[in-house]
């Protein structure tokens, strides 16, 4: 039996550290903790609720503005204020330009690596790769000339002995099975990703005035003037170049991201086999098109025990039968408490003790759902759709299934998307998905200004007694929730319950495993000192820690430490 | 008050530069980048050609930032190499990244900047210059503020870019009336 810990896991904010039992190749325990801790929370307490967005979306670096619109949302939630229906187009179309910002980044740049060797790349025939890259994407960046001068400069990189960003990567690994020819189609569109996570943050910033911390948001609406007459305004001018912009990114989505997902998964059937963890998922309504938000684009519901047939349905963000079952506990975090608690009585008070996997071992929260761990993330908003049976879901689940069978032969059901590879899979799927949402919501605000509507916020009145509300957002790592209190206007208590805090859930009070330490149980490892299978798992559900527990590091320059004990 | 991530397709016919802060404002000293670029905007005129970017801890999503410039300027607090006072200000070049010379503290935004400049280079839509403004913390304790020490050396901070632009031919002036500063973050809760 050895054991290892691997700390920091994640390649972006925050630290994750993953310990795991193996014995014959295989986890047979794992631990998730984050080391970190900045309780920002407490920060809000005895703020102007109507500023409360402005701090939220401090709270991570890289998830800005899913904070700050679950905020004005929990705080229109607690009024019970209406917000005008341009005021929702232009939210659910900073939305999505994030998420497709975010999903971009994780396939390509924060995981892409775990599953492409660019040391294989000179090996390859870059006729060969863009032959192959044609049969199954239209995508125009995958001509010979293109995959030539990446290759050249891949040849460079690693002629100069120097690989920098891309030396601690595990290369020559045995769970590496790429072609040389595939390593270079995915290392191509690595490079070309940077050009379109560009043009998505373009989208946030037209709309918001500023990005990555958007400044138009206000409880009541958005602060967005709109007047087709003037230039200093919103007008047709912009949306003309949002939606320029917009068809620029919408085909790197659907033919090369999508595609490279579908190349990963018809190369690595295998991991349709590991990594299925918590088969508990929720997911919460979102994208509205409405002012009232009583229809929605993206389903919301739970899914218990992997039973697609029987999705519970959240029908809005009052429904309040799923939230009325969260609760959070503390037996195995870094907090004082003793029974779970509701978000909206949460308190946030540390008890540090260091590492102690039978006791306290992290600072992240154990959420449950009735007292069950519960999975967040794309991989939920897809199978929640499929589910119910959501057409635009089925579509592109259907397409990428259809892509895969004519690359590797057979069928695939969406019951094989609840492991590893089905998660990224799964986060490909949404980003097409929200492609197509894109272009529809922007002809949404299109339609309704030409029709003479140039309203967009509507002022909010706070009673004097104490209200109660809770803000819901399908954020790109999933179901994200604010809960605020608030009294004359200020808050009195303000708990996120953030997707990262779900899916890198200890232990609770009953010893049940949180969704990462479940999914890594039965996960491969054929050398203890390079888990490269590990990171696998771990970074298929996105980790991002920042909000989930918080950061400040001084222990050095290492991307990540491997210890075998 | 737009980026130029919201201008598409412009002429470039002058040197594309930003001033970029870095750091969380809620985490005390670690809001020396922020600070420093919203003081140097409310004191300074420059051209349109210059950005100025209060950018948070963005890790790898600073690329987009990045892209195509000519002139990156990063103001950012930086871990101490030796026993050096708080509020001590360091001045580096794209080659001490990395190096035993400096380096960038390794809070959420680290390793974003050297990952992102990596990526661009190879991309080849990297800066062309690089240069770091690191000050020294003296405690980046969430809520914190900013401390005394490294308040002083935020002016410092904001000469020493001018100086960086000037040097570089970039135009910018001293501002008659200074602009409102936006420093919401430092204002007490009710």
């Amino acid at each position: 039996m050895a054991r290892i810990s691997i700390d920091p896991v994640t390649r972006i904010e925050g630290h994750l550290r993953i310990d795991v039992e193996v014995d014959g190749g295989a986890v047979r325990e794992a631990w998730a903790s984050c080391t970190m801790w900045r309780g920002l929370e407490t920060i809000l307490r005895g703020r102007d609720a109507r500023e409360g967005w402005v701090f939220a979306q401090r709270f991570c670096g890289v998830c800005t503005t899913v904070h700050a619109v679950a905020s004005v949302r929990a705080v229109e939630d607690a009024l019970q204020l209406e917000i005008p229906a341009n005021a929702q187009f232009i939210r659910n179309l900073i939305l999505i330009g994030h998420a497709l910002h975010d999903h971009i980044v994780h396939f390509y740049h924060l995981s892409a690596l775990d599953w492409v060797d660019i040391t294989m790349i000179p090996k390859a025939d870059p006729a060969r790769a863009a032959s192959l890259a044609e049969g199954f994407s239209q995508w125009p960046g995958n001509s010979r000339r293109e995959l030539e001068a990446v290759q050249m400069k891949v040849n460079g990189l690693i002629g100069s002995g120097q690989l920098g960003i891309f030396s601690h990567g595990y290369w020559g690994h045995p769970a590496m099975r790429l072609s040389p020819e595939q390593n270079l189609i995915l290392f191509a569109h690595y490079l070309q990703a940077l050009e379109f996570q560009r043009k998505s943050c373009q989208v946030v910033g037209i709309l918001g005035g500023k990005t990555p911390h958007i400044q138009n948001l206000a409880v009541g609406g958005v602060m967005n003037a709109i007047n087709l007459n003037s230039i200093a305004t919103f007008n047709m001018d912009r949306l003309g170049t949002l939606q320029s912009i917009l068809q620029d990114l919408i085909p790197f989505v659907q033919q090369a991201y999508l595609a490279d997902a579908c190349m990963l998964s018809a190369a690595y059937p295998e991991w349709f086999h590991y990594g299925r963890g918590v088969t508990n998922y929720v997911s919460f309504p979102d994208l509205p098109t409405d002012a009232k938000a009583t229809q929605f684009d993206l389903p919301g519901g739970v899914i218990m025990n992997g039973d697609l047939s029987s999705v519970k349905p959240i029908q809005n963000w009052r429904d309040r039968a799923v939230p009325s079952g969260v609760t959070e506990d503390v037996t195995h975090a870094w907090y004082q408490g003793k029974e779970p608690l509701p978000p909206w009585k949460g308190t946030t008070e540390p008890d540090y003790t260091d590492f102690h996997e039978d006791a306290k071992y992290t600072w992240v929260k154990a959420p449950r759902y009735n007292g069950h761990p519960m999975q967040v993330g794309p991989l939920a908003n897809v199978l929640v759709g499929y589910g119910s049976g959501h057409a635009l879901t089925r579509k592109w689940t259907d397409t990428a299934f259809t892509t895969i069978s004519s690359m590797q032969g057979g069928t695939l059901t969406p019951e094989i998307l609840q492991s590893t590879m089905g998660r990224y899979l799964a986060r490909a799927i949404r980003s097409a998905m929200l492609s197509d949402l894109a272009l529809q919501h922007w002809q949404l605000l299109t339609d309704n200004i030409l029709k003479g509507d140039d309203t967009t916020y509507n002022p909010p009145n706070f009673p004097k007694h104490e209200i109660l509300g809770m803000g819901m957002h399908e954020a790109p790592r999933g179901a994200l929730s604010h809960w605020v209190v608030i009294e004359k206007g200020a808050f009195t208590n303000y708990q996120a319950v953030v997707p990262t805090t779900w899916n890198a859930s200890p232990r609770d009070d009953k010893g049940i495993p949180g969704p990462y330490e479940t999914s890594l149980i039965s996960n491969p490892v054929v050398d203890a000192t390079k888990p490269l299978e590990v990171l696998r798992t771990v970074h298929s559900f996105d980790p991002c820690m920042a909000c989930a527990c918080h950061t400040l590091d001084v222990s050095g320059r290492e991307i990540a430490r491997v210890k075998v004990l | 008050m737009s980026t130029s991530l919201a201008d598409t397709g412009s002429g470039r016919a002058l040197p594309r530069v930003s001033i970029v802060g870095l750091g969380n404002v809620l985490l005390g000293d670690d809001g020396f980048g922020p600070l420093v670029v919203e003081m140097f905007r409310s004191l300074y005129q420059c051209d349109a050609s210059v950005e100025i970017l209060d950018l948070g801890t963005p890790g790898l999503d600073l690329s987009p930032y990045l892209y195509d410039t000519d002139l990156l300027v990063i103001a950012d607090a930086v871990r101490p190499q030796n026993e050096e006072p708080p509020g001590s200000l360091h001045v580096y070049c794209e080659d001490d990244l990395g190096s035993s010379q400096a380096q960038l503290r390794l809070t959420s935004h680290d390793p974003g900047v050297l990952e992102s400049l990596a990526q661009l280079r190879l991309a080849g839509h990297a800066p062309s210059e690089v240069i770091v403004v690191g000050v020294i913390p003296e405690s980046c304790d969430p809520g914190g503020g900013i401390s005394v020490s490294v308040l002083k050396s935020c002016l410092i901070a904001v000469d020493t870019i001018v100086r960086l632009l000037t040097e570089r031919a970039v135009q910018c002036s001293l501002r008659c009336t200074p602009t409102q500063k936006n420093l919401w973050w430092l204002s007490g809760s009710a």
